[in-house]
């Protein structure tokens, strides 16, 4: 049942992923990449990693690809069949670097058979949401506190960096 | 590919459920899997209904009207007439409007809904499912009401749906982020991001509710919650997106028949959805209002969760429908004010005071 269910997911990844860089709207493109986020979060549902499918939705489709759209649509000439002229030689570029990474990955895969394919991985226990709190803001050898606190204060000076620019509007005067 | 062991995810833990373990042990799971979606269904279906009934009558009434009266009792059926005609409308599609888009565009908003309302606790055993991080998810999952109004604005091919589109998108946006600060807070007092833990967390009497556990900044955030969500669901008096006399419809105007509807009812859904996460985080969700006294909390507990749940999830609507009809539609500008400039920095400031009062332990 869950290898059907994968078979699935793993055919609308691959059909929404070729739409999103092939279709010729870029809003269509634009679509399809959402669908291929949802995708990819259900992926990691079955691999019983949460929390990394919760945060694929919402930062991907809550966020960026809303940023996405609204540039898209404040863009002008939307809707028309923009498609570029792709060359010869680019197309035999794009080829040769596919297939060299193609056969990277069945070297890989072939080569070391029993740490990737059959590895124990998949009797390890889920990794609960706890588990990634704690690691994260553990102060030992293995914790990640201190890129945490950095990545947090980024955050927060950016949020207020919104604010501050926002501050030097017209509409101030507007209000008073 | 690791075998998805559903019967541990997420069992229907009622009696219910039980049932249709004793009957089918072997396919319980997907028996159960399929009725709790297919009542979940029923009541997405049921609820938007019913709301609309209960806006136009509180409106009526507030306007000292008596609002739709004919059809059925005190008009009760109105809606589900008004429905029905809906469906039986031709719908139309502007010439060059994105076929695909345009009709994409109604579903997601619906779509969204239907997925929070999958993780709303409406009773102890009654939650389709309670994903550890819930909080996020409901977060996450509220960007597809966004993209569906973005793409119904684009794919009108008018030039008042992608203005009201844009308003509502970037009000939206904006917005969000004082709800999930908002969240983040109760997050951070409680220890947890699972909505049915978060109720579980209030248990006992009415002062063990978040909005009372946390002395005085419970209840601020309570408001700035109600704000936050008012804008967020674009009701008035942040309807900017649909102001009818600047935009005609908004992102809406071109649509008609069911695509309109599914627009009309995946708002009052979100509403419903809202403010069941209001009584969740703040009112203790499925927990009867105990008040200390034996005798009475006994009777209160004899109600069933879910009661209460409806019970406090219909009063804080009405606070929304209330909203309505007591202040008075904002500009653009000022509601971008509101959000940039007053309750950002008044949302971190509580994040940073409700982190004060955890480390100093002033939690009731």
């Amino acid at each position: 049942m869950s290898d059907f269910l994968f078979y699935i997911l793993a055919t609308a990844l691959v059909l929404l992923s070729v739409m999103a860089v092939s279709l010729p709207n870029l809003l269509h493109g634009a679509i399809s990449l959402i669908g291929s986020f949802f995708v990819t979060a259900a992926l990691y549902i079955m691999l019983r990693l949460e929390f990394v499918a919760l945060s694929q939705i919402m930062l991907y489709i809550g966020g960026i690809i809303i940023f996405m759209l609204i540039i898209i649509l404040l863009t002008t000439g939307l809707g028309r069949e923009n498609r570029h002229p792709v060359n010869r030689w680019r197309r035999f570029a794009g080829a040769g670097v596919s297939a060299g990474l193609l056969y990277a990955l069945l070297d890989t895969l072939q080569s070391a058979p029993s740490s990737i394919l059959s590895g124990p991985t998949h009797r390890a226990p889920a990794v609960t949401m706890d588990d990634i709190g704690f690691r994260l803001l553990s102060t030992s050898q293995s914790g990640f506190i201190v890129p945490f606190e950095i990545i947090s204060i980024l955050l927060l000076v950016a949020l207020i960096g919104a604010v501050v620019l926002a501050r030097r509007d017209k509409c101030e005067e507007v209000l008073k | 590919m690791n075998p998805l062991q559903t019967n541990t995810l997420y069992p229907v833990q009622n009696s219910i459920g039980d049932m249709v373990r004793e009957i089918f042990p072997a396919s319980a799971v997907y028996i159960n899997g399929f009725i709790t979606i297919i009542s979940l269904l029923m009541l997405v279906s049921l609820l938007p209904v019913f709301l609309i009934w209960l806006e136009r009558k509180v409106a009526a009434h507030f306007q000292a009207r008596l609002g739709p009266m004919r059809v059925g009792y005190h008009g009760l059926l109105q809606s589900t007439a008004d429905g029905l005609k809906l469906i039986f409308k031709e719908i139309l599609k502007p010439e060059g409007a994105d076929t695909f888009v345009f009709f994409l565009a109604p579903i997601l908003p619906a779509t969204a809904t239907f997925l929070v309302m999958t993780i709303l606790p409406f009773d102890h055993h009654m939650q389709v499912a309670d994903p550890a991080g819930g909080v996020i998810y409901v977060i996450g999952i509220s960007g597809l009401s966004i993209l569906g109004i973005l793409l119904a604005g684009w794919a009108s091919n008018n030039k008042y749906s992608l203005l009201g589109a844009m308003r509502s998108g970037a009000q939206m946006i904006s917005f969000e982020i004082s709800l999930a600060l908002i969240m983040l807070l109760i997050v951070m007092v409680t220890g947890t991001a699972s909505l049915r833990e978060i109720v579980l967390s209030q248990q006992g009497t009415i002062l063990d509710w978040w909005i009372f556990k946390l002395p005085v900044l419970g209840s601020i955030a309570f408001i700035m919650y109600m704000i936050s969500s008012t804008a967020e669901l674009n009701r008035a008096p942040f309807d900017i997106s649909e102001a009818e006399s600047e935009l005609t419809g908004g992102f809406a105007t071109e649509y008609s028949g069911i695509s309109f509807a599914m627009f009309f009812f995946a708002e009052f859904v979100n509403m419903f959805v809202s403010a069941g996460i209001a009584t969740t985080l703040f009112f203790g969700g499925f927990l009867a209002p105990q008040i200390g006294i034996g005798f009475l909390d006994s009777v209160l507990d004899f109600l069933p969760g879910f009661f209460w749940f409806f019970l406090k999830t219909f009063l804080i609507i009405f606070l929304y429908m209330w909203f309505r009809w007591t202040f008075p539609r904002l500009r653009v500008d000022q509601l971008m004010y509101l959000e940039w400039k007053m309750l950002l920095p008044a949302n971190i400031l509580l994040l940073m005071v409700g982190g004060v009062f955890l480390a100093l332990g002033w939690i009731l």
